[in-house]
């Protein structure tokens, strides 16, 4: 087991300096650098070039590629992630403001989505091929079918707007910090994440609860007169639940992307946000940064993954 | 390598097609071939403009709430009178475009740079005017290092030819000065890339600086409206307004509002909000830091609210009385500035204000790249600054202080010394002292910035809020109860105004985009200002010799 | 020695017949299952609607997609208007024939795009394996780890936004998936008998993967397309909203839709945004149910 699980943390420290490799000459390619965006495209006409010039060799914008990249990950090695050339603000202290928000809005949006969406499967499964199988697929379907930013406009005009019954967006007001005072700025972004996501479980779960309930024991604790009810929930609940687990595990580490739209609607200051604001004015450190702990994220938890099914299933082979 | 060959292949087979497309027969010879482009023809200028009804543009999409151009100036005692309006008249147009010998199959390559939804509108809008009399075009958004590919001049700034590719760019012109607007006509100037040199154009474009006189200075001005209007050596199109929403639970005292991308005096001490907390709510809030104030000296409010200047200015951003300086003389020929400073001021962290911050401020802004014009123009005016950039000098020798007094002494005049010094604010020597004022932005400084103003930095969450609180050690105080000022963190266009202010979480804020106020004036417990400022849309058209850049 | 050359030719006849036979069987079993789900048939009846109408807008609209009118703009449904007008006052309901147009050619262009990709190479290399596979595999393990959307707005920045470079992008970040399915596939058809007597004749790898295991992979990899078209229809409209998709002038639904972030069209011109959002819903909502049918077809282990 020990050997396996080395060589498989072996094969990522390669890959991940390939991938840190790949986004460093992808920011290479972009038209332009941070300090272009520094200056309002209005103001940029009455200052000159040299001035700008200084600032971009003082930022170190200005050196050969390799060498920058060198740098780069010379510092990373350290423990360093480099400094936001907006702010100068370290880039460690970024992620250590903005991650828990998105995990916090992630998580959320993942307890909905699975417990909404194992519930409707289930109840479409036992439903299979009648109106109420259809009516719950398609309604499954409209929250991963709408446009993700429609949906939580039409949420805010509808629950804020119309009904008055919940703030407009942030994570939190002044006074107002403990998890428990905020939830109701979690309330509506979760909600529209969550549902986006519920389709995806839904499915799975429908799929596995059919397998499940065609199996022989079934069969064999309803011929022992167990009442319907009981059967379903008790036995076919449980082994549906299980290939359900690993499909949530499987999407942990997508939540880190899938939040960047809400996070936009809803003012949520978290890794989103961040991203999206770091790519429109090419702040390369934050770019780098945020792409590559999303990267690690996936790849670590595929190990994990990997592990577990080598530890669970025993036909998987170690060698 | 995989993807790259892909991209170039694709490239190819775009450029093809587009190259299959579009081949005509060439139309015959006109007045403007030998200028190297037909946009050198006064009259294709002139029907390009004649072609866009911007009248009902104003009034229908802007819904009134903008000004039609007819110069770079806005309406007021700076503008000249009896300049031609170029009004709505597409049969004008097609004659002029017939006699200057359009060539039809020429497809105009304009640019522009912001990609928000009405700027794209607009762009389809005169696309389609064009279309009506003739002019085809074709629209792009610019990216990357916007800087190389809209500003560069060609190094003959006479017969060119042209250093960059489009017909005509569509910009905003911000101006602190009247000057900002319009130094780029010159010949010399080194954003000008689109105007060649033009026989007294340069002489009417230096009279504005050389003088003082505020009179003299508006005449000089308006002669030269008048031959650029003539001459149609850019296209103005429209005034953009700003709009300053206000809350009923806002009582701003009466103070006049005004252009609210700069500082001037709001009596904000005199403000009364109705909240128990005796809290207003803004925007503009940092979201990743608090903006220095180089480039842009007073955008939020914050800036306005966290530093003083020397000098005040009123909502017309005149220099009034003093503000850090107790009062201040101008000599005669506006050579010499003398402060006299208060001495009853203190930083927010209790030290003393002293005539060692002016100087700090003026010999390290200096130094930031990306400062204002107009303020780099003034700092370099000052005697001995040259010397100092230099690295001759380790100080501006033109910079003398007397116990509490500061006097600056200029080689060269600059009519907007005052307006810079009523802007741009002190900062503390004691806090950054000794740091590169390359990165003044970078500067850890700027995550909970001190000053000298009203208002302190009370708490930031970067990206969420931040507060200011009351300065209780300021030297002037009011009678008003705004305690607190929470700032929903946002950048100057912030998409969640509207938003915010419908959640009643919004008791002052700006911002120049008309569907806000729009939006925002549906909402009943909301007042919208529109206010007046120096912003103006425009198109420059490239008169250097260029070939076509669609095929 | 002509006797054993006509024999394998008989044999290779008997093989080609068997699976031809094989693959008749399977689609007539495939659309009479795709037939008994209704979700599946709305679906596709949903989607013939909304391609059909797209590509006959001139047709069914007697206006120019970008014709302004400035004095009618965001005039309601009605008055000449079926859908009312824009902010600009250009007709909806015809710019949403229009961006259909477009939108659809985005989705359904980078999925076949994708699938081209990674089919081809998902085939070839996942029947010879060999250091083909263990490059492309390693490339496509590199591309997957990164979330879709950051990847793609890395893309975007780098090469532009455009059309043409939209297309590009999903296709880039499209095949990766396409590919491991087509090979996993691949992996297990190729333990067939059949194969191994088609490798015995010594018939070339081209052939025999892309001859005679392909189509046994089909259903899967139609289902593929089906729901990436969908994915990348909802990209380009979040694309649109984050300000980094196919420029604004372009009349896609992703375009058409993103006016809705002006708060007051939002609230008081619901005809800009709600037919278009309807058609995009409703497009992404037939296209799965599309993919779903299919995927229940192709499920040999459910009895239709």
């Amino acid at each position: 087991m020990i050997p396996f699980i080395i060589r498989k943390v072996l094969v990522l420290i390669p890959m991940l300096f390939v991938i840190s490799f790949l986004i460093f000459l992808g920011i290479e390619l972009m038209p332009g650098d941070a300090v272009d965006f520094m200056i309002p495209p209005d103001a940029l006409a009455t200052i000159s070039q040299a001035e700008l010039d200084v600032l971009r060799a003082e930022l170190g914008l200005d050196d050969p590629f390799l060498a920058r990249y060198g740098n780069w990950i010379g510092q990373v090695m350290k423990g360093d992630f480099g400094y936001s050339l907006q702010s100068g603000v370290s880039v460690r202290d970024l992620l250590a403001q903005k991650l828990p928000a998105t995990i916090e809005l992630s998580l959320a949006a993942l307890v909905i989505s699975t417990l909404l969406g194992s519930l409707l499967g289930v109840v479409s499964a036992l439903n299979k091929g009648r109106l109420g199988d259809h009516v719950l697929t398609v309604a499954g379907m409209i929250g991963v079918a709408i446009p993700q930013f429609l949906f939580g406009l039409v949420m805010i005009v509808l629950f804020v707007f119309q009904m008055e019954l919940l703030p407009v967006g942030g994570r939190m007001t002044p006074g107002n910090e403990a998890f428990f005072q905020r939830l109701d700025h979690l309330i509506l972004p979760a909600i529209v994440l969550g549902l986006s996501m519920t389709a995806g479980v839904m499915r799975y779960s429908r799929a596995s609860m059919l397998d499940s309930l065609s199996k022989e024991y079934i069969r064999t604790a309803r011929s022992k007169g167990i009442p319907e009810w009981r059967v379903n929930l008790i036995h076919g609940l449980r082994v549906a639940m299980t290939p359900v687990a690993v499909l949530i595990g499987f999407r942990l580490p997508i939540l880190i992307g899938g939040s960047v739209v809400i996070e936009q609607v809803f003012q949520w200051p978290g890794v989103g946000q961040m991203f999206v604001a770091a790519v429109r004015s090419q702040n390369t450190p934050v770019i780098m940064m945020v792409a590559f702990f999303s990267v690690s994220i996936v790849l670590t938890a595929s190990i994990l993954v990997d592990i577990a099914t080598a530890l669970l299933d025993p036909r998987v082979k170690l060698s | 390598m995989k993807k790259l060959s892909a991209i170039v292949l694709f490239l190819c087979l775009a450029a093809m097609l587009f190259a299959a497309g579009t081949q005509e027969a060439a139309s015959m010879p006109a007045a403007w071939e030998a200028q190297g482009t037909p946009l050198a023809d006064v009259r294709i200028r002139q029907a390009l403009r004649l072609a866009i009804d911007m009248e009902t543009i104003v009034d229908e999409l802007f819904e009134g709430m903008a000004q039609r151009a007819v110069a770079m100036t806005s309406p007021g005692s700076w503008l000249a009178d009896g300049l031609d309006p170029y009004s709505y008249d597409p049969e004008k147009a097609k004659a002029l475009l017939d006699e200057a010998g359009w060539p039809s199959d020429y497809t105009l390559d304009v640019v522009y740079y912001y990609g928000d939804q009405q700027t794209v509108d607009l762009m389809a809008i005169i696309q389609q005017y064009w279309a009506t009399v003739g002019v085809k075009s074709s629209f792009r958004k610019l990216e990357g290092d916007l800087a190389a590919q809209l500003w560069v001049p060609p190094a003959d700034r006479k017969n060119g030819p042209s250093e960059v590719k489009w017909d005509l760019a569509y910009a905003a012109v911000a101006a602190l000065s009247e000057n900002e607007f319009y130094d780029r006509f010159e010949s010399t100037a080194s954003n000008n890339s689109s105007i060649p040199w033009q026989s007294g154009l340069d002489e009417k474009v230096q009279a504005t600086r050389a003088t003082a006189d505020v009179e003299q200075q508006k005449a000089a001005f308006k002669a030269l409206q008048k031959e650029i209007n003539a001459h149609m050596y850019n296209i103005p199109l429209y005034h953009q307004l700003s709009f300053i929403y206000t809350s009923d639970a806002l009582d701003i005292a009466g103070s006049t509002l005004g252009n609210d991308q700069f500082s001037f005096e709001k009596h904000i001490l005199d403000w009364k909000i109705d909240r128990a907390d005796g809290m207003l709510y803004t925007n503009g809030g940092p979201m990743e830091f608090y903006e220095a104030p180089a480039v842009n000296p007073g955008l939020y409010l914050y800036q306005e609210l966290l530093f003083d200047k020397l000098v005040n200015a009123d909502a017309n951003l005149t220099p009034t009385e003093g503000m850090l300086a107790k009062n201040y003389s101008v000599s005669p020929d506006g050579m010499q500035i003398t402060f006299e400073l208060r001495d009853d001021v203190k930083w927010h962290d209790g030290r003393a204000f002293s005539a060692k911050d002016v100087v700090f401020t003026l010999e390290y802004l200096i130094k930031t790249p990306g400062l204002n014009a107009v303020a780099l123009n003034t700092f370099k005016s000052i005697a001995g600054a040259k010397e100092y950039l230099d690295g001759k000098a380790s100080s501006i020798s033109g910079i003398k202080v007397n116990g509490q007094t500061v006097t600056l002494t200029f080689s060269t005049l600059d009519p907007n010394a005052l307006l810079t010094f009523s802007q741009w604010p002190i900062l503390p020597a004691h806090l950054l002292a000794g740091s590169n004022p390359v990165t003044l932005q970078q500067n850890s400084f700027w995550q909970k910035p001190v000053g000298t103003g009203p208002y302190k930095v009370s708490q930031t969450v970067l990206g969420n809020y931040a507060i200011l609180e009351r300065n209780a050690a300021y030297y002037r105080s009011g009678n008003g109860n705004v305690k607190k000022i929470f700032m929903h963190a946002s950048s100057e266009n912030d998409s969640n105004l509207v938003k915010n202010a419908e959640s009643g979480r919004i008791d002052y804020a700006w911002s120049k985009s008309v569907a806000d106020a729009q939006s925002i004036g549906a909402i009943d417990s909301m007042t919208v200002n529109p206010v007046n400022i120096r912003y103006t849309r425009v198109f420059w058209v490239n008169q250097y010799p260029h070939s076509a850049n669609i095929k | 020695m002509s006797s054993k050359s006509l024999q394998r030719k008989m044999d290779r006849l008997l093989t080609l017949e068997n699976q031809g036979k094989l693959r008749t069987s399977t689609m007539n079993r495939s659309v009479r299952k795709l037939s008994a789900n209704v979700l599946a048939l709305v679906g596709l009846a949903l989607f013939l609607l909304i391609l059909m109408s797209s590509l006959a807008a001139p047709l069914i609209s007697s206006y120019e997609p970008n014709a302004i009118d400035l004095k009618h703009r965001l005039s309601p449904p009605g008055e000449g208007h079926l859908l009312g007008t824009d902010q600009i006052g250009r007709d909806i309901f015809t710019r949403i024939l229009y961006g259909g147009r477009i939108s659809m050619f985005v989705g359904l262009g980078s999925a076949i795009g994708a699938a081209l990709i990674g089919v081809s190479l998902g085939t070839y290399a996942g029947y010879t394996r060999g250091v083909l596979d263990s490059a492309v595999m390693k490339l496509s393990e590199i591309m997957m780890s990164f979330p879709q959307i950051i990847l793609v707005s890395i893309l975007v920045t780098i090469a532009g936004q455009s059309l043409w470079n939209l297309i590009l992008i999903f296709i880039l970040t499209g095949w990766p998936s396409m590919y491991r399915m087509t090979r996993s596939q691949m992996l297990s058809i190729r333990e067939q008998e059949y194969i191994q007597a088609l490798q015995a004749f010594g018939i070339g790898s081209v052939t025999i993967s892309f001859k005679h295991m392909l189509p046994n992979a089909i259903g899967p990899i139609f289902v593929n397309i089906t729901l990436s078209t969908a994915m990348f229809i909802l990209q380009e409209a979040a694309l649109s909203f984050l300000g980094l998709g196919v420029p604004l002038e372009q009349a896609t639904w992703g375009n058409i839709l993103n006016v809705a972030q002006d708060l007051n069209i939002l609230r008081n011109a619901w005809w800009v945004w709600l037919p278009v959002g309807v058609v995009i819903t409703l497009f992404v909502m037939s296209v799965n149910f599309i993919g779903d049918g299919l995927r229940d077809a192709a499920d040999p282990t459910q009895v239709g």
